[in-house]
């Protein structure tokens, strides 16, 4: 039973294992190191979807099992899966260093699982910088030109300054309360209210998880990495790292709640920062996946709308749009991954006709898009319904309102990129064959987009129990 | 003389104003200097900030269970693992830009 409550981590944890045996070997066997890194990662799947029920407290309460960090691990298992998927073909990474790539997907998912369920300061930190320094290896394993490494060392250094930040922020709290247990902190922050050490110390503890959100102040290394990182590494940052973060991110706030004013307009400054420099700096980018990592700059933005209104239907909205974000990326980066399947960075003119190259990489694109862009009958449109409603309800009408405008701008750039796969000739570019498991996950991946957003029910039932233990 | 030495020493704002220091020096570092090992022990001095700030409110406020100590070995290990990091990334940007100068870097831009 007890083995069960830490199921999901052990088995990622031995994974992780296997595949460091697998690096050792001498001769790299390319195909054989995938298909084990895949069929674990399923395994992973089905523990972690077993493991969904589970309720508990180990490692003398610094860990806590529930719903919302099982619902996390879930997602983070699935998205660890999906990027497996789309590594059938690493044209862009080394082949003696495949078992490393799968090897450090995996340490940094099991980092992540660790960070949605860890309740105690020490316990965060720890498990943010397993996740973060998984990353900081991945990004610069990219063969080639020398963005990777440029990349590389900006990811690292403003990553290693934002733990640094998120260090000092917790010293403050630890110092203003005593504890390192959130459980024990929360009662103690009503008191801090006259305090500034307190706003300070929070604020500056969130600079952690505002950088792996790509949050306004700690943005900065977004475009650069979702660029010079390999397709799939970018993939796994902009997915399953984003889910793992919003995840910690609710859970932290939550201290905030009873600070009322002062904290969540702090937190609403941020949000529009990030949403209107996201949106509009994307409009002028020419690389596709420079564009997605403004687009990321301004979800950010949109999931603290739910964030900062400290209440339950804002705590849900959020959970639904990280689990619905994880699918729309996905779907969009699943696109990239097949159009540029030498593992090059796309261009947005380069999907030209892609209507005539592939039907079904269009229709997903298009969904995935329009996910993004919010447009319904997508996931993308009901997450962000439920976010604004979660807002205006706790009345930052203002802060709807520049949300919606934003929501308007993107729409530019977004049909863009519509535009330019169903309204031009493909030229003299080639027809793209898709294998039978990419057609399945290019359905998959459909169904869901429409399928969760048209019958959302279960989900937010779901995120409805799991924010109710969080809050 | 001595008493009034000791009084110093013995305050935990004397410790709080020393991590704070650090920090800011930090910072200024890691925003002003070009070359890459200078910003790595910048963002050292940061982490030793945070470590100051744990070790004085062990000694000061929270004595009785050790956590800030703790936090402060923790911080330490987990330093050395991102310097070895860094460094490895360090010699990789030297060997294809030959400079630890972050201005070579610019490829991405926009």
């Amino acid at each position: 039973m007890n083995m069960m409550l830490f199921g999901p981590e052990l088995y990622f944890l031995g994974m992780a294992l296997v595949l460091f045996f697998l690096s050792l070997q001498r001769r790299v066997r390319v195909e054989q190191t995938y298909y084990v890194a895949l069929w674990l990662s399923v395994g992973g799947v089905v523990l972690a979807g077993w493991c969904l029920f589970q309720e508990g407290e180990l490692f003398f309460k610094a860990y806590k099992v529930d719903l919302f960090s099982q619902i996390f691990k879930a997602a983070l298992a699935v998205g660890l899966f999906l990027v497996l998927m789309i590594s059938r073909n690493l044209a862009h990474v080394e082949e003696r260093c495949h078992p490393e790539f799968y090897l450090f997907l995996t340490t940094c998912t099991l980092g992540m699982m660790m960070l949605v369920s860890s309740v105690e300061l020490l316990t965060i930190y720890v498990s943010l910088e397993l996740s973060s320094y998984s990353l900081y290896i991945l990004v610069p394993l990219r063969r080639g030109d020398d963005i990777d490494t440029e990349a590389g060392i900006k990811y690292l250094f403003i990553g290693a300054v934002s733990s640094g930040f998120m260090l000092f922020g917790l010293s403050y709290i630890f110092g203003a309360t005593h504890t390192t247990y959130l459980a024990e902190i929360m009662p103690k922050m009503g008191q801090l209210i006259q305090n500034p050490i307190g706003v300070v110390g929070l604020l500056l503890a969130l600079a952690g998880f505002f950088f792996k959100v790509s949050v306004f102040p700690f943005h900065f290394w977004a475009p650069d990495v979702y660029q010079g990182a390999a397709n799939q590494v970018t993939t796994f940052i902009a997915t399953a790292s984003k889910a793992a973060a919003v995840a910690m991110l609710l859970r932290f706030a939550a201290l905030g709640a009873s600070f009322g004013y002062s904290f969540a307009e702090a937190l609403v400054v941020l949000s529009i920062a990030s949403m209107t420099l996201g949106n509009l700096v994307a409009i002028i980018q020419k690389d596709f996946k420079r564009m997605l990592a403004y687009s990321s700059i301004a979800h950010a933005g949109y999931i603290l709308m739910g964030v900062l209104t400290m209440k339950e239907a804002g705590y849900i909205s959020a959970i639904y749009y990280a689990l619905a974000y994880l699918f729309m990326n996905f779907s969009v980066f699943l696109v990239i991954h097949e159009v540029a399947s030498d593992g090059r960075d796309l261009k947005i003119p380069e999907l030209a006709g892609l209507w005539y190259r592939s039907p079904l990489l269009t229709m997903t694109l298009i969904l995935g898009i329009f996910a993004l862009a919010g447009v319904p009958p997508s996931i993308g449109f009901t997450g962000k319904l439920l976010l604004f409603t979660s807002a205006m309800s706790s009345g930052y009408f203002w802060l709807v309102l520049i949300g919606a405008v934003n929501g308007t701008i993107s729409l530019y750039f977004y049909l863009r990129v519509v535009y330019h796969a169903y309204f031009l000739e493909p030229g003299p570019r080639p027809k793209i064959h898709l294998s039978w498991p990419s057609r399945l996950l290019n359905y998959g991946v459909c169904g869901i987009i429409i399928g969760f957003g048209v019958f959302p029910d279960r989900i937010v039932e779901l995120a409805k129990v799991a924010a109710r233990l969080v809050l | 003389m001595e008493s009034a030495r000791m009084l110093v020493f013995n305050q935990l704002e004397t410790y709080l104003y020393l991590a704070l220091m650090l920090f800011a020096i930090g910072l200024y570092g890691v925003l002003a200097r070009r070359n890459l090992i200078a910003v790595l022990i910048s963002v050292e001095l940061i982490l030793n900030a945070a470590s100051i700030n744990f070790m004085a409110f062990n000694r000061f406020l929270a004595p009785t269970p050790a956590v800030g100590q703790v936090i402060t070995l923790f911080i330490m290990a987990v330093a050395a693992a991102e310097a070895a990091i860094a460094l490895s990334i360090i010699v990789a940007v030297y060997r294809k830009l030959r400079s630890v100068n972050i201005e070579q870097a610019t490829e991405l831009r926009g």
